[in-house]
């Protein structure tokens, strides 16, 4: 119910075609990587996909960020903006359920745009490189790996959209946080786990054994983060 | 109402909206990581580049590269927020002033808070610096005429981009998108400043001049040099039209 009435919120916002030009933009961005300078590329004696993912992951985790603190900041700010919260208040329904509608909103907008991705590395797969039997289930690992460490990022970002009224104050904490996480050296396992930095991280050519360690910090993280957002509205509503 | 006293009056509008506290957030956390690495400025003889220098060049580069344009965008939300907010842009219209002078005010004080982050960001570097000439043992902290100069080049050469972004928030009315255009085109400048059209990019500007000052004071690396031929018509052409298209589009959506 509350899914739907946020995919009815978003209609005249742009928000759709944001995350779809973003998605695509960061899908093009392996495509022309190769198409400029393949040569650097296929010399390499690695998996294709671990190739692709090594060169190109980097900017496109960093487009997928700043995707998400925009579209976390626009998803509140529509209910701030003409005091629509106060109404949505006053609803006898739990505050949380429209948190968990956007966050659910954003976990779908971002398989899309890591879907569109996928798509992009495998095109450049079957373009550069010779096709194994197994590249799809490598990208597939490899893109729902990185769903579940993005979101982390995601969710917390909608909490921070949720805390603030104003909609530069959460887009600035949120600019401020990616840009943390660009100053961390990623070899660091604890400051990798910090939400914005844990999107950099990527499946291919990583030990099986760090893979699991991310992949139980990053539902820790989103647990702690759910838990938080659930105490600070409570907490919020009983001292308005 | 003279331009003075708008600009005044819009620095009046802001005071209470906590973007200092972000923009100087910022620029602690952009010169943290170099307190930390102090020791590792040591280790770049291979590029030729004294401790002292490297220890400035890498902290600018960081902030030239992201943070100091995302910040950016961030302000020019907060400028055009507090106008859509409670109709603030139909009782703003309906006074006797020229609204291209409302609009070049608020620019004046986008150029200001862009200003005031480039010194934030110099002030922290003489205290970090401090710091990390303690834990080193090494005089890391350099000739303040030669740490404004790079400052202020960066301010200068970010007027362009500046302007650009100006244009995106007030010509784009759905916010999603002109502060996803505005972050989504700050991560190509990487790879437009190794390209021979950089000039035509001016996100790229700020990047451009702290590389190629890396490259002035790096005597084994050779970075492109600024040419000011293309460079500075070009990137005069583009802040005029910036900010002219942007002060006809101004309130024209409240307009109507």
């Amino acid at each position: 119910m509350s899914f739907v009435l946020e995919c009815r919120k978003i209609r005249r916002t742009g928000f759709l075609p944001a995350f779809l030009c973003g998605g695509l933009l960061a899908a093009a961005v392996p495509v022309l990587n190769m198409a400029v300078r393949s040569e650097n590329y296929l010399k390499l004696a690695a998996p294709p996909v671990q190739i692709l993912m090594n060169a190109n992951w980097q900017v496109m985790t960093m487009l997928n960020l700043l995707l998400a603190v925009a579209g976390a900041c626009l998803l509140y700010h529509i209910e701030y903006a003409d005091n629509a919260i106060q109404r949505l208040c006053t609803l006898p329904q739990k505050e949380s359920r429209l948190f968990f509608g956007k966050a659910a909103l954003l976990t779908v907008m971002y398989m899309i745009i890591l879907a569109l991705e996928a798509a992009g590395i495998a095109f450049c797969s079957c373009r550069w490189f010779e096709l194994s039997p197994d590249i799809w289930l490598e990208i597939l690992k490899g893109f729902g790996y990185a769903l579940l460490l993005t979101l982390p990022a995601a969710l917390s970002s909608l909490f921070i959209a949720s805390a603030c009224k104003n909609m530069w104050v959460s887009l600035g904490i949120g600019v401020v946080g990616v840009f943390t996480a660009t100053m961390l050296p990623t070899k660091n396992f604890t400051l990798s786990l910090f939400p914005f930095a844990l999107p950099f991280q990527s499946f291919a050519g990583t030990a099986e054994n760090t893979v699991c360690h991310f992949m139980i910090a990053a539902a820790i993280e989103l647990i702690v983060i759910i838990l938080a957002e659930v105490l600070f509205l409570k907490i919020r509503r009983s001292f308005a | 109402m003279n331009f003075l006293s708008l600009i005044g009056i819009e620095f009046q509008k802001i005071r209470r909206s906590k973007i200092t506290l972000i923009l100087t957030a910022a620029t602690i956390i952009l010169w943290l990581p170099s307190i930390i690495n102090a020791d590792m400025n040591f280790e770049m003889q291979a590029e030729g580049i004294s401790p002292e220098n490297n220890f400035l060049i890498q902290g600018l580069l960081g902030m030239a590269w992201f943070m100091f344009p995302a910040s950016m965008v961030v302000v020019t939300v907060l400028l055009n927020m507090t106008e859509r907010s409670n109709k603030a842009m139909l009782k703003m219209l309906a006074l006797p002033v020229h609204t291209a002078g409302l609009c070049l005010a608020k620019f004046v004080v986008l150029l200001s808070l862009a200003a005031f982050q480039i010194l934030m960001a110099v002030g922290m570097y003489f205290i970090s610096a401090g710091i990390a000439s303690q834990t080193q043992d090494y005089n890391f902290i350099l000739q303040p005429t030669f740490v404004f100069r790079e400052a202020f080049l960066i301010f200068a050469a970010s007027i362009p981009m500046l302007a650009f972004f100006w244009l995106l928030s007030v010509c784009v009315q759905t916010p999603v998108f002109s502060v996803g255009i505005g972050l989504a085109s700050i991560v190509p400048s990487v790879l437009m400043i190794n390209t021979k059209l950089w000039f035509a990019y001016p996100m790229s500007y700020p990047f451009f001049v702290i590389t190629a000052e890396y490259g002035k004071l790096a005597s084994s690396l050779t970075t492109a040099q600024v040419e000011y031929i293309p460079w500075l018509p070009v990137a005069a052409l583009i802040t005029i039209i910036c900010l002219a298209v942007s002060c006809l589009c101004f309130g024209r959506a409240e307009r109507r």
